[in-house]
């Protein structure tokens, strides 16, 4: 058994610590790339959503080194990713590839005792006991959880750093040296040591960046190729970016969420515009966009793949926010169509609106 | 302090702004989306509780463009339409309803855009009135109560006429009956997709009377009962969690395997999502039995659809002959 996953953003790290850790053989498809999208987008039906031609394009290329079992997680809520793994099934089926899909459900929907044997098929190649398993998985969350915030540290002291560029390339260089490691604990060492890094960066005090949120659909902000890389493009204008969805957001709030003490400033945030959950990730979008605005950023840029329900409630709401708080907001619709210089433009003018309305178009100078 | 409890009570009795809510209230309903499914329901309900009651008039041109001009660009054409029902009567009513439909069974739902209704229209739609806002939960007369109790109070404080009504709104519903059922014409297709588009004929462009004019029998899917749709959909990998996939997927599927029709049509708006995903299973399903996907929006020429009907139908009678 060899089990391959589909990409979203960093996860393929905890991935590897945790199945390394495992014993369990497994492939990393190739990171996304116009290549895998075209393999999806060739297969998949016309209108479904961007996130799930990309992942068929990941499990195509995986395919193709040997991998003959998927791990994806579902949901069970109004949006369409909780129909994928059927779909991708019939679809991979009809391609005359064999593949075994493991699907980790919401135990309310297929029982707690499918999920418990759910999740024992993944570790069936394993030869280690349970203590070893449950260390595996505890390091795996360490490494999720440190990655990201080696991420989200390097985008958002990119606008205050004395040496242009100092923050990408150490966020490129961990990446690079965190995926060579052969288990979880050099990984964790390997991230400690980049974190430790980006804390002495010298900072520029006098500087006063612009600072955007990143809000949207999950996917499409994890996924940098989706969004055609719009956090290193921010990071190369020297502006600082935050995003709030990352894996090991989605983690927390998974855990918490049975207790509902899941993201409770967002729940209130967001009460005034989105008093419900919807489905898909658009009350912590309606949320988001608050929340930047309390906390002093400068604008917001949503972005989601065409056709996706939430965050079309999300996107008729977002201007009544922009109006009400004179806080500016963009929306990005990206798809398999989406032209790069277009989209540059966009951002690009964007940008200037916000330097412009700052009185300070020599900040990022 | 009897005295001033009588005081209190007595002011919540003769409020002016009370009175004036319980004589003249006028309720606006649009009559886009669910309408077609709902409309005792509702009717019943805001007339019983001593409203004046003002239905928009059947899409028309106006109100399409209307809808497009507010409703968000993304949106599907259905929610469009509904946004332009609401702005046609905006201006001549206290209340608007518009029914935030969570769930229909258990452990189902329907389209996000449902979940979030009137927060899409009350921030699309400048100048509006007074909204409903509750969340229907219409899995069992109680939680539906629920709605009614909020809802109701919007209208009139009396509780006891607000359970009569609700009481009189659920057996009208009970009664009511839609739906085709031509299984006797010689020629017949089964008719698949989101109520709002079959039964809308100026979004479909009358497609059931066009129809019916090359004599062809439509049949609909609420002929099916419950049991014939779990045993459809118990098959799959994943039990589907719309209500309106578990409807099609099944209907599709038994209408396909038992021979009841020569062929399906489904109907479906363009950038549907839940259509995306139907489609691409009833199509894995069905094989090669012959499906026409006809997909509408605001640009849809009639001469076009004209066409691949009248294609359809003579491959049908081809294959019948």
């Amino acid at each position: 058994m060899k089990i391959t996953f589909p990409h979203m953003g960093n996860v393929y790290f905890a991935a590897k610590a945790l199945f390394d850790d495992l014993g369990v053989e497994y492939v990393i498809p190739p990171l996304t790339s116009k290549g895998s999208l075209e393999i999806g987008s060739l297969h998949s039906g016309e209108e479904i959503c961007l996130p799930f031609k990309i992942m068929i394009g990941n499990y195509m290329q995986a395919i193709e080194q040997g991998a003959d079992t998927v791990l994806i997680t579902g949901s069970c809520g109004p949006c369409r990713f909780g129909e994928y793994c059927e779909l991708q099934m019939n679809l991979l089926n009809n391609l005359g590839h064999n593949l075994d899909f493991i699907v980790i459900d919401s135990p309310g929907d297929i029982g707690v005792k499918e999920l418990i044997r759910r999740l024992g098929k993944i570790s069936t190649g394993s030869e280690y006991n349970r203590l070893q398993k449950f260390k595996a998985l505890l390091n795996a969350v360490k490494v999720v959880n440190l990655i990201d915030e080696v991420e989200a540290k390097a985008r958002y002291l990119a606008g205050f750093e004395a040496n242009r560029g100092q923050c990408k390339k150490i966020l490129i260089e961990c990446k690079q040296e965190a995926i060579k490691c052969n288990s979880g604990k050099s990984m964790i060492e390997i991230l400690n040591h980049y974190l430790d890094k980006l804390n002495q960066v010298p900072i520029d005090q006098r500087k006063e960046p612009i600072k955007i949120a990143i809000i949207g659909e999950i996917y499409t902000v994890i996924e940098p190729f989706s969004n055609l890389y719009i956090e290193d493009k921010l990071m190369d204008y020297g502006i600082s970016t935050k995003r709030m969805l990352t894996p090991s957001w989605w983690l927390k709030n998974l855990v918490l969420s049975p207790m509902n003490m899941n993201q409770l400033d967002i729940k209130k945030k967001s009460k005034e515009y989105l008093p419900m959950m919807i489905g898909g990730h658009a009350r912590e979008c309606i949320g988001e966009a608050v929340l930047a605005y309390e906390e002093g950023f400068d604008g917001a840029i949503q972005i989601f793949p065409m056709g996706c329900m939430p965050e079309i409630v999300s996107k008729a709401i977002l201007p009544k926010i922009s109006k009400d708080k004179d806080f500016p907001i963009m929306t990005l619709v990206v798809d398999e169509m989406t032209g790069e210089a277009g989209y540059v433009t966009r951002i690009e003018a964007f940008v200037d609106l916000l330097e412009r309305r700052k009185d300070n178009v020599l900040s990022r100078c | 302090m009897f005295l001033a409890y009588f005081l209190q009570t007595g002011q919540e009795y003769f409020n002016v702004a009370n009175l004036y809510k319980e004589v003249f209230m006028k309720v606006g309903i649009p009559k886009g989306l669910l309408y077609e499914n709902y409309q005792p329901f509702f009717h019943t309900f805001f007339e019983e509780l001593g409203a004046e009651l003002i239905v928009s008039p059947d899409t028309n041109k106006d109100i399409l463009d209307k809808g497009v001009k507010y409703c968000v660009d993304e949106a599907c054409l259905p929610v469009k339409v509904f946004h332009g029902h609401v702005a046609s009567i905006k201006d001549k009513c206290d209340l608007i309803v518009i029914p935030r439909i969570m769930q229909l069974r258990k452990r189902e739902f329907i389209c996000p855009k449902f979940c979030g209704l009137p927060e899409m229209v009350i921030s699309s739609i400048p100048e509006m009135p007074d909204t409903t806002l509750e969340p229907i939960y219409a899995a069992s007369n109680e939680k539906l109560f629920q709605w009614a109790k909020v809802t109701g109070k919007q209208v009139t404080n009396n509780r006891s006429r607000i359970q009569k009504a609700f009481e009189a709104a659920v057996e009208n519903q009970a009664n009511h009956k839609m739906g085709f059922d031509d299984r006797d014409t010689k020629l017949k297709v089964a008719l698949s997709g989101h109520p709002y588009n079959i039964y809308d004929n100026y979004l479909n462009m009358n497609l059931i009377r066009k129809l019916k004019k090359l004599g062809v029998g439509v049949v609909t899917e609420e002929f099916i009962d419950d049991e014939i749709k779990d045993r459809e959909t118990s098959k799959l990998y994943k039990k589907p969690f719309w209500s309106f996939a578990r409807n099609n997927y099944a209907f599709t599927s038994h209408a396909a395997s038992k021979g009841i029709v020569n062929g399906i049509i489904y109907i479906s708006s363009f950038a549907c999502g839940i259509d995306s995903v139907v489609i691409d299973l009833v199509q894995h399903n069905i094989g090669d039995f012959p499906l026409l996907v006809l997909k509408i929006d605001e640009h849809t020429g009639e001469a076009g659809l004209d066409t691949r009907i009248e294609a359809f139908v003579d491959m049908l009678e081809r294959r019948s002959s």
